[in-house]
């Protein structure tokens, strides 16, 4: 059997395939499902009105307290979902493919530092890299207010005209960054590495490779068109499984407090206090459910897709899925 | 039994697994120094301050004092001499005051230390056993009803995030059956622990309680562990069951297990002595390796259940006033709980797995 062939024989991969395909079309089609943009919207005509509304024909998902449609944050959130997902996932993936690629060619001493360098990455918590990020950010953020006329508030930061003229080239850049995003780049590009790294090492000896080598094909050559499109699956099947980890890792971060929140994670944060209400916790199930699924579904779509990949392009590992 | 060759090979790869803990720090700790550096030279003085001295301290002399912190540490020179003279005073145990903790960052964390590590400690004596035995057994009858329904367990503990169980967990346990609670202990017994009267022997309160011959206390305690403690374990159990149960299969179907069956050992000889033995190995190389995911689930939970672990010194770090010491001393002290676990992990497996003693 073919690999599609292998990879649609079972329900669960169709299952899969099918919630990241509505994620894909909520997230461009959101213009269309929602005219209005999650971010840009602005609160009601009822602005005393404090109470999550039910779904009504304007928010069909009712609205949290402040107002916003559930609906809304749900749809355009998708987007930033997604955009996360793919962008960091994609960065992680190259980078890890590449030192482990790299690391196994090369071999001997190389192997040993490469791998040394991504063992001691593992053992440093994601977690602190996001506070630790973060608080680089709020520095920065501190030293940008010193500049405008908000300075005064936290004037026990000196005021020296040349360290701005240092920041002010970087700023601009850094700002823009993601402290999760920047966190999880570096520190989640280890698996990819590893996984590479031991199936690069196994194709090194193979026939076709040696042949590839003694007809005098240059090290780049065997390294982009034989080793690594031979060498790729593993890596592609975890890729897979990262993007939905890596969303809901995200918005926990988020709805904990740490790094940019994300039009799923405030919803969540500022429905939070009506999960559990006086009349019970069904009574405002609106503010919390439809995220909560959507967040559970993209990360289990994502899963299934990662595992039918694995069955279909390795057949032997059925036996033991 | 382990003859004085064998003990001195274990040693010696304990050893080296120490070395290379200093090393990987080292390599951590200048990575983070180096992102530092794009900040301002004032968020790296902040790092030498001391204690402020007097609380009437003036933003002015606060200012005054912060430049000649960058005067005397020279801020503005190189990276190699400025992550020395750094990492020096780091060793010195000068980590800096946090403004936010209104404490000396070091003393901080150790104070909260015990505490994250109560709560791992009692997360690890929950899913570990039972993260191998429902491995073995799903992986033993594989297809079976135990392994179908383990197989689903497990697929919905590792899609349900900490968040959503904890917001399940407050519902059922915390609001409806007012069985466990939040936090680490109630309004009437926090006191009992600042008291002068109060010993803590290990910083445990669980123990500590019985030790003062206050059962109650630690009643009260494990109450309060209960809720991050499960949540941590379940994800933790799906994830080293699926390990276990993988390795399990693998294992059953080499030929020394075959080999057994035909001689006629029994089949709990075979999955309990010999299938677990030498899965042994991969299981503790996977848990090494996802050490600090650990510790980072771990984080999270605390936060979620407001228990007032290590991970405090990481939030706090972000309320509004700039805080970088305690955000560096966050990142390497849990660095440093991660490379203890991970060195005391790789010992053990060196002590379980007769293979690994033989090779060096």
């Amino acid at each position: 059997m073919g690999i599609t062939r292998r990879f649609f024989s079972h329900w669960q991969n169709w299952l899969g395939l099918a919630i990241v395909l509505a994620f894909v079309l909520m997230a461009i089609f959101a213009p269309l499902l929602s005219p209005t943009d999650a971010e840009t919207q602005t609160p009601n005509a009822q602005p005393y009105l404090k109470i999550p509304q039910p779904p009504s024909p304007e928010a069909r998902l009712g609205t949290l307290p402040d107002q916003t449609s559930v609906f809304d944050s749900l749809i355009w959130g998708s987007r930033d979902a997604l955009r996360f997902g793919v962008g960091v996932t994609a960065i992680v993936f190259l980078f890890g493919t590449l030192i482990g690629t790299i690391a196994a060619f090369f071999g001997g001493r190389v192997n040993t530092l490469l791998m040394w360098v991504t063992d001691s990455f593992l053992a440093f918590p994601i977690i602190a890299a996001v506070v630790f990020f973060q608080q680089v950010y709020n520095n920065l953020l501190v030293a940008l207010l010193e500049q405008t006329e908000f300075a005064g508030y936290y004037s026990y930061v000196l005021r020296t005209p040349a360290i701005m003229e240092t920041i002010k080239p970087l700023f601009t850049p850094l700002m823009k960054l993601n402290p999760t995003a920047l966190a999880f780049a570096l520190l989640m590009w280890m698996s990819y590495a590893r996984v590479m790294n031991a199936s690069v090492m196994s194709m090194k000896q193979m026939e076709f490779v040696l042949a590839a080598k003694v007809s005098g094909a240059k090290k780049f050559r065997v390294i982009f068109r034989h080793l690594i499109p031979n060498a790729i699956a593993p890596a592609l099947v975890l890729a897979a499984k990262d993007v939905g980890a890596l969303v809901v890792l995200q918005t926990t971060f988020s709805f904990i407090g740490l790094g940019h929140p994300t039009p799923w994670s405030s919803a969540l944060l500022s429905g939070k206090d009506w999960i559990f209400s006086p009349k019970g916790i069904v009574m405002y199930w609106w503010v919390f459910v439809p995220i909560t699924v959507a967040l559970i579904l993209f990360g289990v779509g994502w899963n299934l897709l990662g595992d039918g990949l694995i069955d279909a392009m390795n057949p032997r590992t059925v036996e033991t899925n | 039994m382990i003859s004085a060759n064998n003990s001195m090979i274990i040693l010696r790869r304990l050893f080296f697994s120490i070395l290379r803990s200093v090393l990987t720090l080292i390599l951590i700790t200048a990575i983070l120094y180096a992102s530092l550096m794009v900040t301002p030279a004032e968020t790296r003085a902040s790092l030498y301050m001391p204690k402020k001295t007097s609380p009437r301290m003036t933003e002015e002399m606060y200012a005054k004092m912060l430049q000649d912190m960058i005067d005397k540490y020279q801020l503005d020179r190189p990276f190699p001499v400025q992550y020395l003279s750094w990492a020096g005073n780091l060793i010195k145990g000068n980590w800096g005051y946090s403004p936010n903790l209104q404490e000396d960052v070091l003393t901080g964390l150790t104070h909260r230390a015990p505490a994250t590590l109560e709560l791992t400690f009692y997360a690890i004596i929950i899913y570990f056993p039972l993260g191998l035995l429902s491995g073995v057994v799903a992986g033993n009858r594989k297809k079976g009803v135990a392994d179908r329904l383990f197989r689903t367990t497990a697929f919905v503990a590792t899609s349900l995030t900490p968040m959503i169980l904890a917001i399940i967990m407050m519902v059922v346990f915390y609001i409806t059956l007012r069985w466990f609670a939040p936090g680490r202990l109630g309004t009437a017994f926090s006191p009992l622990i600042e008291a002068e009267s109060f010993n803590s022997y290990t910083g445990f309160i669980t123990i500590d309680g019985l030790l003062n011959k206050n059962p109650a206390l630690t009643l009260d305690a494990l109450r309060h562990l209960a809720m991050p403690a499960l949540t941590l374990a379940f994800a933790q159990w799906a994830i080293l069951g699926r390990i276990t149960r993988a390795t399990v299969i693998e294992e059953n179907q080499k030929e020394y297990i075959i080999a057994g069956r035909a001689r006629g050992l029994h089949e709990w000889t075979l999955a309990w002595r010999y299938a677990l033995g030498n899965a042994a190995g991969p299981v503790l190389t996977h848990t090494i390796l996802s050490a600090a995911s650990l510790m980072t689930s771990v984080f999270v939970v605390e936060i979620i259940f407001s228990y007032p672990g290590l991970s405090t010194v990481g939030v706090k770090s972000l309320a509004l006033i700039p805080d970088a010491p305690s955000a560096m001393g966050f990142a390497i002290y849990s660095t440093l709980l991660v490379l203890i676990l991970t060195s005391l992990l790789d010992f053990l497996k060196a002590v379980v797995d007769p293979r690994l003693r033989e090779e060096s």
